[in-house]
């Protein structure tokens, strides 16, 4: 593997950092397989591009992406709170309708970004390379976003978010509206996963509609590789395993694609992710003391 | 003060599966009254507590708690008022969560929830201070999780929990049944000890006649969703267990002959 193939491995698994954050909020702290980042992603990344292309401010645009993520959420929690849709097929319902607002957002399933002004094009040609920029770029966000999901899983509001996940009964006995947590917590995943979605467009340089498919699993590979690496010790440890998760994702699938030796096709990644994730699930289990009976 | 007057509670309404869980039930509990509730299974117990809780919306009639009505207010919406201590020890508290955690949520059982830290150096001394008094060296291990804690500790955690924010009513929803007997007698003393303490208006629920008769002020049994029995003060004190085995066989007997006169 090249210097430059490595930093590039590793500025997409800080770009889908943001995406095993927002899956560990729904997966993990609200108890919510939520799909709809397959949607949600590329819904990020399409909208932040059209509106960059139209002459906006780009942190605006990504800004925008985020709270367009954030009202896909609200839909799929809408579907499964308000209409008592199972969690999972309300997600899927929305992130199959997402693919067609995400074409007629960017009226093309396409859309090229080169050569126009992104969060990151005033920190080239600044004396660092570009391949080191990026992921130096995208990774101090990362870090603001760890800090600030873990001050808010700290707070008094993200406790009661946290118990609506792993006891709904107990929250609504101490007052926790649990159907308002699952909103938020929706929301605010996949306003995460929007922003992924909005960087993703920015660093490679084009917005893609199928760019969205598998999303999930990614999100979910960088999760389960993060808690097998640190184990459950704390909110802070977690998130931090969700990031070094995704790059370590990023970094194992391109030491499988460019190893000769293994005879691997760029078209053989979906298979690799889904190898990757099951030896991840079953792993932990391993360990434990052999298989579960 | 809490009162309610004439609940029903009809489950399944228009299904051949129709059940009233209660039909007509009225009691008024004075503030600082410890009532015990007893009955036999489908009496109507874990419904009555339900309608005061909120879980359980009454059919017809009218719940108040402290001044106000809160016959169509749900769980959550109610909270600030009932505080709750479950009979599995696994619901009453979040596994998931440190114990101090877990205190903190219960800290602030029915306000707003802002984005300051849940547990800040004062709460956490405050936690550390109720917790010591338990004597279970509890106070120590302040951020292991609730699920590493043994069932009488999450019992006993829960009741601490119940008392740390103000409420009108505690529900006590046979929060010994799931505990050895040991375990049980002791979260049945810091029951009572808490509730003496602060004087707390009380509703416990329980299998065990016993207890029913031994703890609070006030007794009440349930026999298909009516209130067949009230007593206290020297009326109740004189009552014995064997008296109320004997009502619990006597209204069993009732249903027999009810069954027997449909089938023949």
């Amino acid at each position: 593997m090249s210097l430059i193939a490595f930093w590039g491995a590793v500025e997409l698994g800080l770009v889908f950092a943001f995406v095993a954050i927002g899956v560990y909020l729904t997966f993990r702290v609200l108890d919510f397989p939520d799909l709809t980042v397959d949607g949600s992603f590329p819904l990020g990344a399409a909208v932040a591009a059209v509106l960059i292309i139209a002459g906006l401010n780009p942190w605006l645009a990504s800004a925008v992406a985020m709270v367009a993520g954030a009202v896909a959420g609200l839909v799929t929690a809408m579907l499964n709170v308000r209409f008592r849709i199972l969690h999972l097929l309300a997600s899927i319902l929305t992130m199959i309708a997402l693919f067609s607002v995400n074409l007629r957002v960017m009226g093309k399933p396409n859309v090229a970004l080169i050569n126009a002004e992104t969060m990151i094009s005033p920190f080239f040609g600044l004396g660092l390379r570009d391949f080191y920029v990026r992921p130096l770029f995208v990774g101090v966000l990362v870090v603001v976003a760890v800090v600030v999901v873990w001050r808010f899983l700290e707070s008094d509001a993200g406790l009661s978010m946290r118990a609506t996940g792993a006891n709904p009964r107990m929250a609504r006995a101490q007052g926790v509206s649990t159907d308002r947590q699952i909103y938020l917590g929706i929301a605010l995943s996949n306003a995460l996963v929007a922003l992924g979605g909005a960087l993703f467009a920015q660093t490679n340089g084009f917005a893609d509609v199928t760019s969205g498919v598998g999303t999930i699993v990614v999100g979910l590979a960088a999760v389960i590789i993060g808690e097998t690496l640190f184990g459950a010790r704390g909110i802070l440890m977690a998130l931090i395993g969700c990031v070094l998760g995704s790059i370590f994702y990023r970094i194992a699938i391109q030491l499988a694609l460019s190893s000769d030796v293994l005879g691997l096709k760029a078209s053989d990644l979906n298979f690799v992710t889904a190898l990757l994730v099951t030896v991840a699930l079953v792993l932990p289990r391993l360990r434990r003391g052999g298989a579960a009976r | 003060m809490i009162s309610v007057s004439d609940i029903k509670v009809v489950f399944g309404r228009g299904t051949p599966l129709e059940k009233k869980a209660l039909n007509g039930v009225s009691l008024t509990i004075a503030e600082g009254e410890f009532v015990t509730v007893i009955g036999s299974n489908g009496a109507g117990k874990s419904t009555l507590l339900g309608v005061l809780a909120g879980d359980v919306i009454a059919t017809e009639g009218r719940v108040t708690i402290g001044t106000v009505d809160v016959t169509r207010q749900g769980t959550a919406q109610r909270a600030g008022r009932v505080a709750r201590v479950f009979q599995d020890p696994l619901t009453g508290s979040c596994g998931a969560l440190s114990i101090e955690e877990n205190l903190a949520l219960a800290a602030r059982r029915g306000e707003r929830r802002g984005l300051a830290p849940a547990l800040g150096p004062s709460r956490r001394a405050r936690f550390r201070e109720r917790i010591a008094e338990l004597n279970l060296g509890l106070e120590n291990r302040m951020g292991d999780r609730m699920d590493l804690l043994s069932g009488g500790q999450r019992q006993a955690v829960s009741l601490v929990m119940a008392t740390l924010a103000g409420s009108d009513v505690l529900l006590l929803d046979e929060h010994t049944a799931a505990l050895d007997p040991g375990m049980a007698e002791f979260v049945m003393t810091l029951t009572e000890k808490i509730v003496s303490e602060r004087k707390l208006t009380t509703l416990m629920v329980t299998h065990s006649m016993r207890q029913a008769l031994d703890y609070g002020h006030r007794t009440v049994m349930l026999h298909g969703g009516e209130i067949v029995l009230d007593v206290t003060g020297d009326s109740r004190k004189t009552l014995q267990v064997e008296d109320l085995i004997a009502m619990f066989r006597k209204m069993r007997g009732q249903t027999l002959d009810d069954d027997a006169l449909l089938i023949g």
